[in-house]
């Protein structure tokens, strides 16, 4: 992956967020600061309005009081005090103009105006500059321009500021992604961080986190299980397969002898046989530790699961004079896969007329115990010394009693596999020199 | 019979083809899966043993194109895979039938077999005669040379199934599935101790053997 793809989407998606986030900011922002000037130019404006009709209204007075002469001297006593001289004109009926008043250096396109026509018809108007408000609007103006620039320095650095921090668990998380693809490790995780403005950390981001972890722990454990199963495989296939060799071998390097032959050749028949059956056994063992096996789980009775299990080995049972005997006192129906089932009570059957000794007893019962559905597979056999107990549903693994009957060492831990396969578990209870109790429970 | 096998594991198709032959069968042999489809769409063949990987067009695309083109010659499909995918399953149930590699080839010509009959609709015979040994299928009475043999249920479906295939060997997968219906490996050797309880009835009391054990490959019925 080359360095420009890399860290390209997110910035670009940052970027673009940032951007969204700061022309909303600076858009209302500078809203309001227009709103802000308009209603203060305005109102400026109707200041000096109501200034100008309050002395239109003292100036009527004055000229209806004393005429003209008595306006000129109001007009003359207020403007010689007052810090803004303001415009003052009278024209009579004879359209004649006489200015009493006007500031210094006044400019007529400047000028906020107002007029009053009297009795007599003369008419007074009053100017007043507008050149203060301008200034004051202008160093305003100037005051607000300044405030939006920073308003937008803000908006984008903290848009910049957000994204990134928002965008923060989203960049952990490609980087894990990336990482993974990258090295092929799935132990690799993404660490958990409740960003800013949630301290608990329940936001999406982190539950996307969260579910991605637990996807991750999924897969290393498919990859682990299925990894660890071909080890196995290829450790325990070596045996029979140096075996399948060795008697070739040494029927090749014998002088001919078509007897030989046929023994060497039906040898490496059964023992590729019995690879097959390691492979098939090893490969059921670790599907279902992995949660890979395909279950097609139906309503099964148990009743005639034992029943068919116990046929199977009849006639093996009478061989060896051994009693097997099943007790199922009402039809129990567990959702589960009928082969595999079978095979369960199979192989705890089969283990138990193997190691108990002619003339003994197995008893195979089910029972409902709260529930769970439990059968029960009870041998006379030699038992199981206390130590090994905790080892027999391990793969491969041979007590030194088993080490003289034929077996795989795989039928307990295909029992378990299956069993907790369908969220039941297994268990042992075993007094050497009396027996061994295997038991198997599952949900209804 | 014709048989038509498309294979291209060379050895495997050699060894198949020599059982045919020996079986009786006249074996033409494609090693592609175009060369399969355009011998089974001009040759008229009585079954079709196809492998599902095979090079250019895979076994099952074969099929369907066969299937399509109405051509309804039965097939045995041969799968490496240990899990029987769905399409599989599918052709099981229209009439074909598949069988996982590695196999017995006893246990392929019984299916081959199988599948020819089912065919032509060869009809059920209601007794089974071997040398002076009967197996009346419907009173389920069992005689040899005139004097009645007393079988219990599994004793008696072994010997049905051996007769029914007198002369070839059946292997003790294909005895587990017939006898007991179990398709899984029991891991002591339930088959054997059938077998050897057959033998003390039908075998022992009399002259002639006919049951043999072929060490390796699984038991046959033989005069």
């Amino acid at each position: 992956m080359s360095e420009t793809e890399k860290g390209t989407r997110p910035l670009r998606f940052g970027l673009h967020l940032a951007l969204w986030y700061a022309t909303l900011f600076v858009v209302g922002s500078i809203a309001i600061v227009l709103l802000t000037y308009l209603l203060t130019a305005s109102s400026l404006a109707e200041r000096d309005r109501q200034i100008i009709q309050a002395k239109l209204g003292e100036y009527a007075a004055a000229y209806e009081r004393g005429g003209f002469s008595a306006l000129a001297d109001t007009v003359g006593a207020e403007q010689r005090t007052a810090p803004e001289r303001l415009f003052v004109r009278v024209v009579d009926r004879g359209a004649e103009a006489v200015v009493l008043s006007q500031p210094e250096g006044w400019d007529p396109a400047t000028l906020e105006t107002g007029s009053l026509r009297l009795w007599d018809g003369t008419l007074v108007q009053v100017g007043k500059s507008t050149e203060a408000r301008a200034d004051l609007l202008a160093r305003f103006r100037a005051a607000l321009g300044l405030v939006t620039l920073s308003i937008v320095v803000i908006a984008l650095s903290g848009g910049l500021l957000a994204t990134r921090s928002a965008l923060q668990p989203i960049r952990r998380l490609t980087d894990a992604v990336r990482r993974i693809i990258q090295t092929g490790r799935t132990d690799a995780r993404v660490p958990r961080t409740g960003w800013a403005g949630s301290p608990g950390g329940h936001d999406a981001i982190d539950e996307l986190t969260t579910l991605f972890n637990a996807m991750l722990d999924k897969i290393e454990g498919l990859v682990t299980g299925m990894r660890g199963a071909l080890d196995n495989v290829s450790h325990d296939l070596r045996t029979p397969l140096t075996r399948l060799r060795a008697s070739a071998e040494m029927a090749l390097a014998a002088p001919p002898d078509l007897e030989r032959y046929r023994e060497a050749l039906a040898d490496s028949v059964e023992e590729s046989d019995r690879v097959l059956v390691m492979l098939n056994t090893l490969m059921d063992i670790s599907e279902a530790e992995s949660g890979a096996m395909e279950l097609r789980r139906e309503p099964v009775g148990l009743r005639d699961v034992v029943a068919r299990a116990i046929d199977l080995y009849r006639d093996v049972a009478d061989t060896k004079r051994i009693a097997l005997a099943t007790d199922a006192p009402e039809d129990i129906v567990v959702t589960a896969d009928r082969t595999r089932l079978e095979q369960v009570a199979a192989n705890l059957i089969d283990n138990a007329v193997k190691y108990t000794p002619e003339g003994g007893r197995v008893d195979v019962d089910v029972r409902r115990e709260g529930n769970r559905a439990v059968l029960r597979v009870r041998d006379t056999g030699a038992g199981i010394p206390a130590a090994e107990l905790p080892r027999i549903w391990d793969r491969l693994f041979r007590g030194d009693a088993s080490r003289t009957e034929r077996g795989l060492g795989l039928g307990l831990s295909l029992v378990k596999a299956v069993v907790e396969a369908h969220g039941g578990t297994v268990d042992v209870a075993s007094e050497p020199g009396r027996g061994s109790t295997f038991s198997v429970a599952l949900p209804i | 019979m014709r048989a038509l096998l498309v294979e291209d594991d060379e050895t495997i198709s050699e060894f198949v083809a020599r059982g045919l032959r020996e079986a009786g069968f006249a074996v033409d042999r494609a090693a592609d899966g175009e060369a399969g489809l355009d011998a089974a769409l001009h040759q008229s063949y009585d079954v079709a043993v196809v492998d599902v990987m095979l090079p250019k067009r895979d076994g099952l695309a074969v099929i369907d194109e066969l299937r399509r083109r109405g051509i309804t010659t039965p097939v045995l499909i041969l799968s490496a895979r240990r899990s029987v995918d769905d399409r599989v399953r599918g052709l099981q149930a229209g009439g074909d039938d598949y069988l996982t590699k590695p196999f017995a080839f006893a246990e392929l010509l019984a299916r081959v077999q199988a599948l020819v009959r089912r065919a032509t609709r060869t009809p059920e015979p209601t007794t089974l005669t071997f040398g002076d040994l009967v197996l009346d299928l419907l009173s389920r009475r069992v005689t040899r040379g005139g004097a009645s043999i007393d079988l219990r249920p599994r004793e008696f479906a072994l010997l049905e199934y051996l007769m029914r295939n007198a002369g070839k060997v059946v292997s003790k997968t294909m005895i587990l599935s017939h006898v007991w219906e179990y398709s899984f490996d029991p891991q002591t050797n339930i088959v054997d101790v059938l077998v050897s309880r057959l033998r003390e009835k039908v075998d022992r009391p009399f002259e002639k053997k006919l049951l043999h054990t072929v060490r390796g490959v699984g038991y046959v019925l033989r005069a």
